[in-house]
């Protein structure tokens, strides 16, 4: 239901958009009847409505079309670039909970210590700093001074695992700071949320060791709303980050959704945007779950 | 937590797989390229939208199909005057109309195949019969016909002095073997007749390899690897570590210093693209010529040229650059505050008056130029409002005629015809700005097909000056190619025409 309604959405809102992908496709100088043949071959002189019903008829059967500029199947296209786009994202997202966990935990264990303001200068810069400058900043540093990382690309961890691995730090470093200031900052207010909770001082005056409550009742209670918000960090990772993406020359989704804009290459971006709403709703579902694992009061 | 066990346990493999491989994984990635010895790796902005050169209009395309496929003539690089390529002879009949092709003996194909003249008229029909992009060329071209293997005909419907930089400017005039689009898909597989073969291709880097047989000699280095860098710090920072061993993205702001740099061999060189502005023929006040001579006398362009491409570039106020056999020197506009208010005042104009300029974020450069155009109009009383607009919306809105000026450039021109015709001629296929001149119109058509060289000179240069006089463009300069390679790489040639041909290219 969801997705008949973001399909409806979107490709409502794509036509509306101004540009023409025809002009587009066919650069400067070309002659009217050239127009009107790509036109028609695109079948871009049908009317809307028709043009929706064949394009929702078919991505049901799982054929999301042909893309206008490349010639390409929009599904290859994604498929293409879809394992580029889930290692970053789960590499950013695993580095944002390494640093946000520990930091976030332990500055709001000791709040107004040292760590504690290390960790808001650092969290603020994070967040401040703009994600192409770091990037630019982490390719002339390691790669161009240091020389110890390949400025950018992308290679399959099943042709090449080292060069995976060295062409996936920098940009996962990139986006996972961003991320994981965002998140040390809800660890923190959680952790320190739970820890002035009923429960938790009832557990301290049993006289119950300070681990055990750490665990038992602070943790648990803390970790409920970072799956939320990691889950939406994921989500949001997983469309693509586009600045990241080019700069690294990494070939993920991003990239392809941007130039789909660019080139109002409607079937591309139609199918991406469906790509999105279906990752937004998956993760949304694996939250659920999580959340009723963690949390015995929602399962019934 | 099911997310960082997959990630740790990817983590293990590698480390694992990494230890596996033994240590010359160390040796061979110098720069960790990871590509053979003789490969030549190119770092290029965009991924080519498709391989068909029939159906692309995108650079990136044509930067690797370049060295892929062949016309039948091709422009020399020197100063892109038409040369044999496929073809190796040609005459034409008295009356002009009957041009007659030899073709080059001996060619194969990628798979093989022999090269003859039913892949010309193969190729040359299917861009008419399906009204492709280039189906305009042949517009003249009544019938294209091989009496013989060797031999292509060509009939006209009136003299065509141009008719070779309308079939061998570029690659998009390729020739395809017979059956081509039957046999192949075109658009991720290619079967030409160039000094190199389409391997692979993916979102990540396209990969060619040299061919044994082809009809200029197999090329001295083994295959070229396209990568994608679209950002220019990044794609100078991967020159300079030795990951790549040549690139057209240099950012503009670090040419100067590129210059002494001995990590990097840097040149440039006066490219055959112009940029120029444009106002509304049917918007007053900019229908008034008064009112464009104003403007034009305003602007400092060596000032835009600083400012938009940190001086590689030459301002221009025509289209042709130097270099050109048609360069036709004509400045009449001097930046002059006092005579462009005196010109405003004779055309009875109220200031402050506002403009829109209209430009495109897809050249950031332009932004900038406008920008700079925008503080040189003020001081006249005109009040220029830039407006950044993505490339879809920008073209939206100049073929709706919503604009009261524009920026952009015109690539690639090889003859005059392509840097004057449709945008100047009443009701030009390019002549969004509105402009018309009978007398403009009479010279572009007599000079369209004049076939004497001189004489087709005289008439582009009195047709250019009155284009200039009447600002129906206002040109402002023509950009330099910027390219910048591994020191030692030899015999690539930089060119005017931004073709990239890998050819007779050495690494050192």
């Amino acid at each position: 239901m969801v997705l008949v309604g973001v399909s409806l959405i979107v490709f409502s809102l794509i036509h509306l958009v101004r540009g023409d992908p025809v002009r587009l496709a066919l650069g400067t100088r070309y002659s009217q009847e050239t127009y009107d043949a790509l036109r028609h071959r695109n079948g871009l002189d049908l009317p809307l409505v028709q043009q929706y019903v064949t394009w929702v008829g078919r991505a049901l059967t799982g054929d999301l079309g042909v893309s206008f500029r490349s010639g390409g199947t929009v599904t290859s296209l994604i498929g293409e670039r879809l394992p580029a786009t889930l290692t970053l994202a789960f590499a950013a997202v695993f580095l944002a909970l390494l640093i946000a966990v520990p930091l976030g935990t332990v500055s709001a264990l000791r709040p107004r210590s040292f760590i504690d303001r290390f960790a808001t200068v650092i969290s603020q810069i994070g967040i401040s700093v703009p994600d192409f400058w770091l990037a630019i900043v982490l390719i002339l540093v390691f790669a161009g001074t240091l020389g110890w990382l390949p400025t950018g690309g992308y290679v399959p961890l099943t042709e090449d695992p080292l060069g995976w691995l060295e062409r996936l730090v920098l940009p996962a470093v990139a986006t996972g700071v961003v991320s994981g200031s965002v998140l040390t900052r809800f660890v923190r207010s959680s952790v320190l949320e739970a820890m002035g909770s009923d429960h938790v001082r009832t557990a301290q005056a049993k006289g119950l060791p300070e681990r055990q409550v750490f665990t038992w009742h602070v943790l648990r209670n803390a970790l409920l709303p970072l799956v939320t918000v990691t889950g939406v960090q994921l989500a949001y990772l997983l469309s693509g980050v586009v600045v990241v993406e080019i700069v690294f020359s990494w070939p993920g989704l991003g990239q392809l959704a941007l130039q789909a804009v660019r080139s109002r290459d409607y079937p591309v971006l139609q199918g991406a945007i469906l790509l999105f709403a279906l990752v937004f709703l998956v993760i949304n579902l694996l939250v659920d779950l999580l959340y009723s694992r963690i949390d015995p009061r929602i399962r019934r | 937590m099911r997310i960082s066990r997959t990630l740790a346990l990817a983590a293990a493999g590698t480390l694992l797989l990494t230890a596996c491989g033994g240590g010359d994984e160390v040796n061979t990635g110098s720069g960790g390229g990871g590509s053979g010895d003789n490969i030549l790796v190119a770092a290029v902005s965009a991924q080519p939208d498709k391989f068909d050169p029939h159906t692309t209009s995108a650079y990136p395309s044509f930067q690797v199909l370049e060295n892929v496929y062949d016309t039948l003539v091709v422009p020399n690089a020197e100063d892109l005057t038409m040369e044999p390529s496929l073809a190796t002879d040609w005459t034409t009949s008295e009356d002009n109309l009957t041009w007659t092709f030899t073709l080059r003996d001996g060619v194969k194909f990628h798979d093989g195949s022999d090269f003859d003249s039913a892949d010309v008229v193969y190729s040359y029909n299917r861009i008419i019969d399906e009204k492709l992009q280039n189906s305009y060329r042949f517009t003249n071209v009544t019938s294209i016909e091989a009496p013989d293997p060797q031999t292509v005909v060509l009939q006209l419907t009136k003299p065509t002095p141009n008719l070779l930089a309308l079939i061998g400017a570029f690659k998009g005039m390729a020739i395809l073997p017979e059956n081509a689009a039957e046999d192949l898909d075109l658009n991720t597989e290619a079967n030409g007749t160039g000094p190199f073969k389409l391997a692979s291709t993916d979102a990540n880097s396209t990969e060619l390899t040299a061919f044994d047989d082809y009809w200029g000699g197999k090329p001295k280095i083994d295959g070229v690897e396209f990568r994608y860098i679209t950002e220019p710090t990044a794609a100078l920072t991967a020159l300079k570590a030795g990951e790549v061993d040549w690139t057209d993205n240099v950012p503009p702001q670090d040419i100067e210093s590129l210059q002494d740099d001995k990590e990097v061999d840097l040149q440039s060189t006066a490219s055959v693209d112009y940029w120029y502005m444009s106002m509304n023929f049917d918007k007053p006040p900019f229908d008034d010529p008064k009112v464009r001579q104003a403007i034009a006398t305003a602007i400092d362009r060596d000032a835009v040229t600083e400012a938009a491409r940190f001086g590689a570039a030459r301002p221009n106020e025509t289209a042709i650059p130097e270099d050109s056999f048609f360069y036709y020197d004509y400045a009449p506009f001097e930046p002059d505050v006092d005579k462009a208010k005196q010109l405003l005042e004779e055309a009875g104009v109220t200031t402050p008056l506002t403009m829109g300029l209209m430009v495109t974020d897809a050249f950031p450069e332009s932004v900038t130029a406008a920008q700079v155009i925008a503080s040189e109009l003020e001081p006249i009383g005109i009040d220029v409002k830039v407006e950044t607009l993505d490339f879809a919306t920008w073209l939206d809105r100049e073929a709706k005629g919503q604009f009261d000026a524009f920026m952009l450039s015109w690539l690639g021109n090889i003859d005059p015809a392509d840097f004057y015709e449709q945008q100047h001629i009443t009701g030009g296929s390019s002549n969004y700005q509105g402009y018309s001149n009978p007398q403009v119109d009479k010279l572009l058509t007599q000079a369209s097909t004049e076939v004497d060289q001189d004489k087709r000179k005289d008439l582009y240069d009195q047709a250019a000056k009155m284009i200039v006089d009447d600002v129906s463009y206002l040109y402002l300069y023509n950009p330099d190619v910027v390219q910048a390679w591994t020191p030692g790489l030899q015999g690539y040639q930089i060119r005017a025409d931004r073709a990239i041909n890998f050819e007779s290219v050495e690494l050192p």
